[in-house]
């Protein structure tokens, strides 16, 4: 029976890259619209 | 709240990697490949729990038209993508090596793949119409309308031939799963729920202050 380990991290390495990404994306986004949020009075 | 819930799916999530590659035994057939299903079941069962929460934030609009139905609807549709995604990746890369091909056009699949395009399609409209009320009202009819891919995706192994196998869980008969490898999946499971549960509250935060500036 082969171990195939190179299969299964690639399967866990994809997921968390993609999860990860997508984390950073939210976040970055929340960023931006908390910091626009905060400069519409200054700007008004 | 939200902080709090995203240190609880780290410890989930770390549970779960814990559970599947250290107490979980090396499956007796497949090998150490078969540790693919502790990403890819819980993948697709949060997808399934996704597209619910599609369903019941369409038909809460269309019934009472508040705006906070479609933000879970949208934040669910967009999380519920993601997580098909990862679970037709995952899945094709457990197939190469116990089935010998990435990709056939099996009945669960296919039915997959078309459920992955019903939700980019669903996400593709609301990016497109701009008036927030036509917007969720398309895209209440649209995510009610896909929730209909969710039966056939699950019973696409009963009701036509197909090469992957049937259901382990989630099925009529009680599942003949080792309890090591039942316990391990259920600890992902959880895992994956808790991070759908972080990535949705984050979401529909993001839906929120989009509303208001």
């Amino acid at each position: 029976m082969p171990s195939n380990w190179g299969y299964v991290l690639a399967a866990y390495g994809i997921a968390a890259v993609t999860l990860l990404t997508y984390w950073r994306h939210l976040a970055r986004r929340a960023r931006a619209l908390a910091a626009r949020r905060a400069a519409k009075p200054r700007a008004a | 709240m939200t902080r709090a819930l995203g240190w609880l799916t780290v410890l989930g999530l770390a549970a779960g990697l814990a559970a599947g590659f250290g107490y979980a035994p090396r499956e007796a057939v497949q090998g150490n490949v078969q540790r693919i299903m502790y990403l890819h079941v819980p993948a697709v069962l949060t997808a399934y729990l996704a597209f619910l929460l599609v369903l019941l934030g369409s038909i809460a609009y269309l019934a009472t038209r508040r705006a906070g139905w479609d933000r879970l609807a949208g934040a669910a549709g967009e999380i519920g993508v993601l997580f098909t995604g990862l679970t037709i990746v995952s899945g094709s890369i457990w197939g190469k090596p116990t089935w010998g091909t990435w990709w056939t056009w099996d009945a669960r699949l296919t039915s997959t793949a078309v459920l992955f395009m019903v939700y980019v399609g669903y996400l593709l409209l609301r990016s497109l119409i701009e008036d927030p009320e036509a917007r969720a009202r398309y895209a209440a009819v649209v995510g009610i309308l896909g929730a209909v891919n969710i039966p056939i995706v699950h019973f696409s192994v009963k009701w036509w031939r197909a090469l992957h196998q049937p259901s382990t869980i989630l099925g009529p008969e009680r599942s003949p799963i080792d309890p090591a490898i039942g316990l391990a999946l259920f600890v992902n499971w959880v895992a994956f729920t808790l991070l759908f549960a972080y990535f949705l509250a984050r979401r529909m935060d993001i839906a929120r202050l989009e509303e208001q500036t």
